[in-house]
């Protein structure tokens, strides 16, 4: 087994993979730790992924264009993410039963709707569209091995690189990064400042949401040409492993997300070359390394004191 | 919440009232529900069906006659078991989110337990295989406690992990390579189970089992454990204050274990329930997402044990008038999962505004 993986041509491969696989984690927990260093506990990230890869898909089919898909898709999440606001915020719900209901609005939606588009017509499988095609930098991806790594990805991918140091700046550079930090930690005092807390969090959860949808839409508008019912099969749950397991801090978010994906592309390359592993034992090892991960971050100092505590006055 | 807006004085303030009544309650949950009715009459107009006729066809086909509450009944059987299985959980603060695993873990437990006992005499399988099904639930709930207590592993995402890992292990077993794939078939499923390892009918020409009884028992066990036990106390207590509880001597982490360990227990006995009193093999799709429907449940009954049996009707209901829904107006059966995510919802942010009420502010000050 490891005589076929360890060749130059199947790791730049096993690379390359981790990268594109890396995009829909990095794009969802990036959207997830702003909402919860806002101190909203959003467990409705898998609901507004699948929400988003199943709107970014209709509206590419029906309109014909994948960039409005993309966007059908940030709009689908940001609602998710304002009902998610309104609920944790404003009427106070436990933020863990709402962002459940979240995840069963977001998978009963999309199977209805679904099935309503698609059995009519008797093309459940059938239904493909055009989607976007790796964005070849040029000079740059001609060099061996590292230009396929590197630099012959969609442009969503880079855009989810881009993000981080973005959003790194944002959160510790800037008044609103700051206010941000500290309503996580202690929305009185921001309170007391004058800053309106709420606002805050309903942006920071809006913003989780749009990223989600993000996310979604990159599973079926660049990963994959087509929906099907429950394709973000677990990548929102660990989107929330990833932004623990992260320390809720952008760089190593990152390479938590990184990781997440080494896993998943090492075990489609193993897949790939055909060694005798029943696949579902490979497929499952994201999920039993989640479980791990989760023992192994025991350091959760940047955790929001405030995190999943609906802020009360008085 | 305060009156003041934009420096203009409010005259009234919302605040949180500390004594809810219980019809108060009720007349909110009616609210919710016919509020989450409406928001799934607008999803029914995007069908383009008849509202009238798609209502009628889903209350016809789940309530309409002594064979579909029967068949409601059917349905009812594993919602009332997962739903016991979050409302105890939930009752403690322990996010349960694994049914759905807990349930297949149980089915497994049950298929093994026959595989290995099939000989015995049909009663004395029946409690061997209700039994090995509580215990492979409760054994996949309790490993989340564990994880939680010694590991610091949050039981949300323990259990939504181990809910997919389940799932690959139950498509391994039932691979081409695994020991329990049907000789020959096509399709990823067990061999039909014998006639004499079937959960009994109760009654006849219709599809009913025992597993029905054995669901209300549960609920009437769970409502007794959670009110006139120590333990159903402790249960309470962590779930109502946790530092608090500690303080008063309870050994918090043996609670949560057996907390779990009997949420999964339920979950396990669901899976059984359908292994053997209704589909009759072992199949991917044995659930459906009855465990996360089992949450749902839960909340609408607000993690009443009792309540959960009423509301396990209602969806059970609901789901079978989505099957007459399809056939009458072509409108997708998936639309009670609509339906159902619709109702949390609503209810959930009725239990709210229910311990809400507006006061004057002059009253106050």
């Amino acid at each position: 087994m490891w005589t076929e993986i360890l060749q130059g041509a199947i790791l730049a491969s096993i690379f390359a993979s981790m990268i594109r696989l890396a995009t829909p984690l990095l794009l969802a927990a990036m959207g997830e730790m702003i909402a919860e260093r806002s101190g909203v506990l959003n467990l409705g990230v898998e609901g507004m992924m699948l929400m988003g890869a199943f709107s970014g898909f209709m509206v590419a089919y029906f309109s014909g264009s994948i960039w409005l898909g993309v966007l059908g898709a940030m709009l689908t999440g940001g609602l998710m993410g304002l009902i998610m606001a309104f609920m944790a915020i404003t009427l106070k719900v436990e933020q863990i039963v709402t962002g459940m209901a979240l995840n069963l609005l977001g998978s009963g939606v999309s199977l209805f709707w679904h099935r309503l588009l698609f059995n009519k017509t008797e093309e459940v499988n059938v239904a493909t569209i055009q989607i976007f095609q790796p964005l070849r930098i040029p000079g740059l991806s001609d060099i061996p091995y590292l230009g396929e790594v590197f630099f012959s990805h969609r442009w969503l991918t880079y855009l989810a690189f881009a993000l981080v140091p973005m959003i790194w700046f944002f959160l510790y550079r800037t008044k609103y990064g700051l206010e941000i930090r500290c309503v996580g930690e202690n929305p009185r005092a921001i309170d007391v400042r004058g800053v309106n807390v709420a606002r805050l969090q309903y942006l920071a959860t809006i913003f989780g949401g749009l990223m989600a949808g993000v996310a979604g839409s990159f599973l079926t508008l660049a990963a994959s040409p087509r929906f099907v019912p429950e394709i973000s099969a677990g990548r929102g749950w660990l989107a929330i492993v990833i932004v623990i397991a992260g320390n809720w801090m952008p760089w190593r978010i990152m390479f938590a997300a990184l990781l997440f994906a080494f896993l998943d592309a090492f075990q489609l390359h193993v897949q790939g070359v055909g060694v005798l592993i029943p696949y579902q034992i490979l497929l499952a090892i994201p999920y039993v390394f989640a479980i791990l991960a989760m023992m192994g971050s025991r350091a959760r100092s940047e955790a929001p004191r405030h995190l999943g505590v609906p802020y009360l006055r008085e | 919440m305060t009156g003041t807006r934009r420096g203009l004085r409010f005259p009234y303030r919302l605040e949180r009232r500390s004594d809810v009544g219980r019809w108060a309650q009720l007349a909110w949950l009616i609210v919710a529900i016919v509020a989450a009715l409406i928001a799934s009459g607008l999803l029914l107009l995007t069908a383009g069906a008849d509202v009238v006729e798609a209502f009628g066809a889903l209350f016809g086909g789940g309530f309409g006659g002594w064979r579909e509450i029967l068949e409601t009944l059917v349905r009812a059987t594993p919602l009332i078991l997962t739903g016991l299985a979050a409302a105890l959980a939930f009752r403690a603060k322990v996010w349960n989110i694994g049914g759905e695993g807990q349930l297949f873990a149980g089915a497994m437990a049950g298929y093994w337990a026959f595989t290995l006992f099939a000989g015995l005499p049909p009663v004395a399988l029946f409690l061997v295989v209700i039994a090995a099904a509580a215990a492979g639930g409760a054994a996949v709930g309790w490993l989340a406690a564990l994880l939680k207590t010694r590991f610091n592993v949050d039981e949300i995402i323990s259990t939504v992990m181990m809910n997919y890992i389940v799932m690959f292990f139950l498509s391994l077993m039932l691979s081409g390579v695994g020991p329990w794939r049907e000789q020959g078939s096509y399709y990823q499923q067990s061999a039909m189970l014998p006639e004499s390892a079937q959960f009994l009918v109760l009654l006849p020409r219709s599809r009913l089992h025992v597993g029905f009884l054995l669901a209300v028992l549960a609920a009437m066990a769970i409502h007794i454990l959670l009110t006139r036990t120590p333990l159903g106390y402790e249960i309470r207590a962590i779930g109502f204050n946790p530092t608090a509880a500690r303080f008063k001597g309870t050994n918090v982490p043996k609670v949560m274990a057996v907390t779990l360990a009997i949420s999964g227990a339920l979950a396990g006995l669901a899976g059984a329930g359908e292994l053997f009193g209704l589909q009759h093999r072992l199949v991917m799709d044995l659930s459906n997402g009855l465990g996360y429907t089992g949450i749902i449940v839960a909340m609408l009954a607000n993690l009443h044990p009792l309540g959960v049996v009423l509301a396990a009707i209602l969806f059970g209901g609901l789901t079978n008038g989505a099957f007459r829904l399809q056939v009458a107006t072509g409108v997708p059966s998936a639309f009670t999962f609509a339906i159902q995510a619709i109702v949390l919802l609503f209810v959930i942010s009725a239990s709210i505004l229910s311990s809400f009420r507006v006061r004057t502010v002059s009253d106050v000050d």
